[in-house]
């Protein structure tokens, strides 16, 4: 096993890596979650997010406007969801899962209309930056987890985020202005799902492939849970995904099929789900409105 | 001045005028009582005067002035606080953090915890509301959350009290410690309204008193002096009512129903404690006791719906085991304490709800298929024994009144020809008329011979259907007697876990 | 003027469903034509490629086919109040499954090999949501996780075996061998994809109604997935029935991957499956979790997919608009306040004052 501490170090730094869209992801679907809005989207403010950043990266050469710009398509995601979710008072699984549908179909036809191609999109900039073998959004990432969790649990904010998704009826009772937080909180998700997404399309790679996110927005979904809705947690249920990931490759190297490898995430979550634990308390009014 | 002017108030519905032109002032440092049956508009009448809800006619003067009242953070301007029947309260939070949302001190940045339970514990000790501010809302009891409640409203600068069905929930002693907060509330300059269907408490409480009846002011601000308890019941219904169902024995016999040792464990602690007794032919035994004691498990075991550690359960001298559907199979009915969570299924039909948990008889179904005239038949028979009032039987469940629902359940149970029947809360959200007739069913399947167990939170209630009383302590028989025995007090005192004198006695 | 507007108030689900898809086409037209493209060309070669002509109509028909099964599968968990989202992976192992048994040559005649095949698929796909019943009912496991997980489990396991146990000689893509003559389902005429598949699963459709409204066993299921507590107080096995409609379920979906399987590829063909399992979600939704509604709106999702290919033959323009209808519609059906805007608020208070007149007479 000589081999193994040589792929030491690259399976670390791919486990980050890999982690990075999920974490940005599945902390955005905390917010979601926690403002009472399932986040069963995830997948269409990823994919979005990946796209947009491509195309302002495109446009202006520049890959810190392109990482804006995928910010920005997250979050027009997350207003779309939270539209539907708010307003107009949607079964929030099926629209998740139609956002998700429409994403694909939107930035699949957008490529098309915008370059001609089905596949993926031209080269663009990449981030390059590194900082002691990580990416510099790696650092981005820990930061923003932190505040994410001190905003959660120590603002007003939080508080109150935090009060509409437990109970938004009680929360317009005292005053709170319930439509406005969910709305924040969705957005929140969007721009954060979004980063992750641009962080697949200008960092990881240099362009946009058709179907880019290829489900990561469902594990996301899954991290979200599993980690309690808690940014921290998430931070630690995502590193599993991503070292299964990493796993892989040097695993394939070893002669067992790709396939199976593949599966280990899956069912390593499986097992945890199972037998490492207790029921998951989602906040209680997710999917409820005030006026219920 | 009033505090409160609502003058012709109308609140028009697409389908129903739930507030019909009513007028209801109330004064400074009064407690008004706000009287009516459910569904007669007086929630929806203080729904409108705290802003959840919009008047489609009418003013507001709030202390002389006029007001628009178009939502709850404007009513909270005002001066106005309203504690809900069903709390809004988030469990998983604090006590403080429940109490300051909204209007929470912060530091710098971040949200000061420390300030905001410093600010509560404050006002606990002002008011003496005896509950901790740094307590999770969920490990409290449901008089204490109500205090929780209660608070909130005061933490925010309320002078006018609206409380909504406060005495719902809570034992007699906690209805007297709530009384003594609002007299002190009261003497601190605070006007309180209190919307209930409880005649009693009215006389116990209130100042003057308004009366609802569909919709329309019956009486308004109406002074305490010489009305009696009739005089309520007669403007609430609208014609006298029998308000104390009464009939005694034709003569209870042998022992039938036989519950010993029972203990059951949940989590690591006793819920139920070498319980024993013996529920007799044509005999209501009731029993008496503050919710969370111990009953709901007790019903659970008599249903086949929980395990236990140790149980000898016998019909006659045949053992009882298995599962719900073996229970319901032997003859023990169960009319289940809260129909909405576990009696019905609101979304389905009455047809469907008539025949839940008896469905698979040979009368209803045949090789897996349901027989749906004979289904149909049946269901139209009970609608009209049992005098339940729908449109037919195809129509939804929740299209029903609160009464009516219950009696689709009697008459699902009552028809099966039960030998025991376990009945809990039978009358919780019902109006008077039908409470009556539920009363009288009751005491209809004693006569004919049945063991009947009732169990109910509403000490009236028990007191004057049961001809053998036990009270229920944390998860322990501590009394048993005749009712008339003992006095209320005793009785709440006992249901306190008070009074060490009649402990466990064998029956 | 009462019964109609009775009438208007039971249709909603149809009317929003036809409302929905209208909209959803609108919207679309007005984004190609904002794109440069001629809407009326595209609709046009939707249409003609959806019902043009017999051979048309055959296509939409073998597209629906997989759509009615995966629709009508989670339709079925919907009634226990489940949210099945592994149909996709049930779909891949009751594939994998009849796959095999198709392949194997023991002289059985068509009358046994066929009915084999596909039960063999139909039990694989139920075995696998059960499982996640099981683990849901005894273990506590969110099955929303729970049938992701699976799906990626059920599609990594098919391409294992398939590229290393199961693969046809000699071919360059990842499929098994060709299932025997005596597996196929029949076709209904020749030279067109249709199966029987297609009767099979409206049939399908039809029984469960039939299952929900007229059996013991369905209307305990109903009673659980409205109201849990109340059914298990009732007497009813709510941890029993959950798994059995999940194995129900998975066994429809299943069932789906058999037929396309015995029916379209004749083999297993890695990837077969664009989407169907997820697909299913929105046929279930615009027919509002109706098991024959189901029927029509695979039928609608059909349509577009083979109009789609007729669009991608014969114009220039992008086929992903299909798509995009697609997606809108699912929005739009599960959005009625949306549509109800969408539509106009005065419809709607005509809608409500007729409601009064009715009450008030």
């Amino acid at each position: 096993m000589n081999n193994l501490t040589a792929y030491l170090i690259p399976i670390l730094t791919a486990t980050v890596s890999m982690s990075v869209p999920l974490i940005f992801a599945s902390v955005g679907g905390v917010y979601s979650v926690r403002s009472g809005i399932m986040a069963l989207g995830l997948e269409s403010m990823m994919m979005t997010g990946a796209f947009t950043a491509v195309v302002g990266a495109y446009y202006t050469g520049n890959v810190w406007i392109g990482i804006l710009c995928g910010m920005a398509g997250g979050a027009l995601l997350g207003l779309l969801h939270g539209l539907l979710s708010v307003r107009y008072k949607v079964n929030q699984v099926i629209s998740g899962i139609g956002l998700n549908l429409l994403a694909l179909a939107a930035t699949t036809l957008l490529m098309q209309l915008l370059w001609g191609t089905k596949g993926n999109s031209p080269q663009v900039p990449s981030v390059g930056i590194y900082i002691g073998g990580l990416s510099v959004l790696v650092y981005v990432m820990i930061v923003v987890v932190i505040v994410a969790w001190l905003v959660l649990f120590k603002t007003r904010f939080g508080l109150r985020l935090r009060t509409v998704g437990e109970n938004p009826k009680a929360a317009s009772t005292v005053g709170l202005r319930v439509h406005a937080i969910k709305y924040t909180g969705v957005l929140i998700c969007g721009t954060l799902a979004g980063l992750g997404g641009a962080y697949l399309s200008l960092d990881h790679m240099d362009m946009f492939v058709r179907d880019m996110t290829a489900g990561r927005g469902y594990i996301a979904v899954v991290i979200t849970i599993l980690a309690r809705y808690n940014p921290i947690s998430v931070v630690f249920c995502a590193l599993v995904f991503g070292f299964c990931d990493a796993v892989q490759i040097y695993l394939q190297g070893q002669g067992i099929p790709s396939q199976l490898i593949q599966m280990l995430p899956y069912i390593v979550t499986l097992l945890v789900l199972t037998f490492g634990v207790k029921h998951i308390t989602p906040p209680a009014g997710v999917g409820m409105h005030e006026s219920d | 001045m009033y505090a409160v002017e609502m003058r012709g108030i109308v609140k028009q519905y697409p389908l129903v005028r739930a507030v019909d032109n009513a007028d209801f002032l109330v004064k400074n440092g009064e407690i008004h009582s706000l009287l009516g049956e459910n569904g007669a508009g007086k929630s929806t009448l203080m729904k409108i005067l705290y802003g959840m809800e919009q008047p489609t006619k009418g003013e507001i003067k709030i202390n002389g002035n006029v007001v628009q009242i178009d939502r709850p953070s404007r009513a909270i301007n005002l001066g106005i606080g309203m504690v809900h029947q069903h709390f809004m309260l988030t469990p998983v939070m604090s006590v403080a953090e429940n109490i300051v949302i909204g209007c929470e001190p912060v530091q710098g940045l971040f949200f000061d915890q420390k300030a905001a339970v410093a600010k509560v514990d404050e006002m606990i000790k002002q008011y003496g509301f005896r509950i901790s501010a740094s307590e999770k809302v969920k490990n409290l009891s449901v008089g204490e959350q109500q205090r929780v409640e209660i608070l909130k409203a005061l933490y925010r600068g309320a002078d006018i009290l609206i409380l909504d069905e406060p005495t719902a929930v809570l034992t007699p002693n906690e209805v007297e410690e709530l009384f003594q907060i609002m007299r002190k509330l009261k003497s601190a300059g605070k006007s309180i309204v209190i919307i209930t269907h409880k005649l009693k408490e009215t006389m116990d409480i209130a100042d003057r008193v308004s009366v609802l009846r569909d919709g329309k002011m019956v009486e308004t601000g109406l002074g305490m002096e010489g009305i009696t308890v009739s005089d309520l019941a007669r403007m609430m219904v609208g014609r006298n009512v029998e308000l104390q169902v009464t009939r005694k024995s034709e003569g209870i016999k042998e022992a039938y129903f036989k519950v010993h040792h029972l203990t059951a464990t949940e989590r690591g602690s006793q819920v139920l404690k070498d319980v024993n007794f013996e529920v007799h032919k044509g005999e209501i035994l009731g029993l008496a006791g503050i919710e969370g004691n111990g009953q709901s498990e007790l019903i659970e075991v008599l249903t086949g719906l929980r395990k236990t550690d140790s149980l000898d359960l016998y019909m006659g001298d045949q053992p009882v085991t298995g599962d719900a559907g073996d229970f319901i199979q032997k003859g023990i009915g169960h009319i289940p304490e809260d129909r909405m969570t576990r009696g019905l299924v609101l979304d389905m039909t009455l047809e469907e709800n008539m025949i839940l948990g008896y469905h698979r008889q040979s009368s209803f179904e045949n090789k897996g298929i349901f027989k749906s005239k004979a289904v149909r038949s049946y269901v139209n028979e009970k609608m009209e024994e049992y005098r339940v009032k729908a449109p037919n039987a195809q129509v939804r469940l929740n299209a029903l009144s609160g009464g009516n629902q219950q009696k689709v359940v009697i008459a699902r149970v009552f028809s099966q020809n039960p030998e025991v029947i376990v009945v809990a809360q039978p009358t919780r959200g019902v109006d008077v008329g039908a409470q009556e007739y539920i009363h009288n069913r009751l005491l209809d399947l004693r006569d004919e011979g049945k063991a009947v167990l009732l169990i109910s939170a509403d000490l009236d209630e028990v007191l004057c259907l049961s001809d053998r009383l036990l009270v229920m302590y944390d998860g322990r028989i501590v009394a048993e007697t005749i009712p008339g025995e003992m006095s209320e007090t005793e009785l709440g005192l006992l249901m306190t876990g008070g009074s060490q004198q009649k402990e466990g006695k064998k029956v | 003027m009462k019964k109609f507007m009775i009438f208007i108030r039971n249709m909603n689900s149809v009317v929003l469903a036809i409302v929905s898809l209208t909209l959803a086409v609108l919207i679309s037209g007005v984004i190609m034509a904002l794109c440069g493209y001629n809407p009326f060309e595209a609709f046009g070669a939707i249409l003609v490629g959806a019902f043009g002509d017999k051979r048309a109509i055959l296509q939409t028909l073998t597209q629906a086919t997989p759509l009615i099964f995966t629709g009508l599968a989670y339709t079925f968990a919907r009634k226990a109040s489940l949210i099945n989202l592994g149909i996709e992976g049930q779909l891949y192992a009751g594939a994998m499954v009849t796959a095999v048994v198709g392949v194997m040559d023991f002289g059985m005649p068509m009358a046994i090999h066929l009915p084999l095949a596909l039960g063999a698929g139909i039990l694989a796909g139920g075995l696998f949501a059960g499982l996640v019943g099981f683990l849901k009912v005894k273990f506590g496991s969110n099955e929303v996780i729970a049938t992701i997980m699976f799906n990626k489990v059920a599609t990594c396991l098919v391409a294992y075996l398939v590229n290393y146990h199961f693969l046809a000689e000699g071919s360059g893509s990842a499929q098994t061998e060709k299932v025997l003559e005596t597996a196929m389902l029949p076709r209904l005429f020749a030279k067109y994809q249709l199966t029987i598949a297609i009767i099979i699963a409206v049939g399908a459709c039809i029984l469960v109604k039939y299952f929900f409204e007229k059996t013991v066993v369905g209307y305990e299921i109903r009673a659980v997935g409205q109201n849990q507590l109340a059914a298990e107080t009732a007497g009813i096995k709510a941890g029993k029935l959950m798994i059995l409609t999940m194995f129900i379920s998975g066994a429809i979906g299943g069932l789906a991957g058999a037929t396309h399987v015995l029916g379209v590829d004749r083999r297993l063909m890695i990837g077969f499956s664009p989407g169907y399992g997820f697909d299913g979600i929105a046929v279930s939704a615009l027919a509002a979790e109706n098991p024959v509604g189901v029927i029509l709106s695979g039928i609608v999702f059909g349509a577009l997919r083979a109009g789609s290919m007729v669009l991608n033959r014969t114009t220039s323009i992008p086929t992903e608009f299909t798509n995009v209808i697609q997606a809108l519609v699912v929005l739009f059906v599960a959005a009625p306040l949306l549509v109800k805007e969408m539509l106009g608020v005065n419809l709607m208070k005509k809608l409500e004052a007729g409601k009064e007149e009715a009450a008030d007479e």
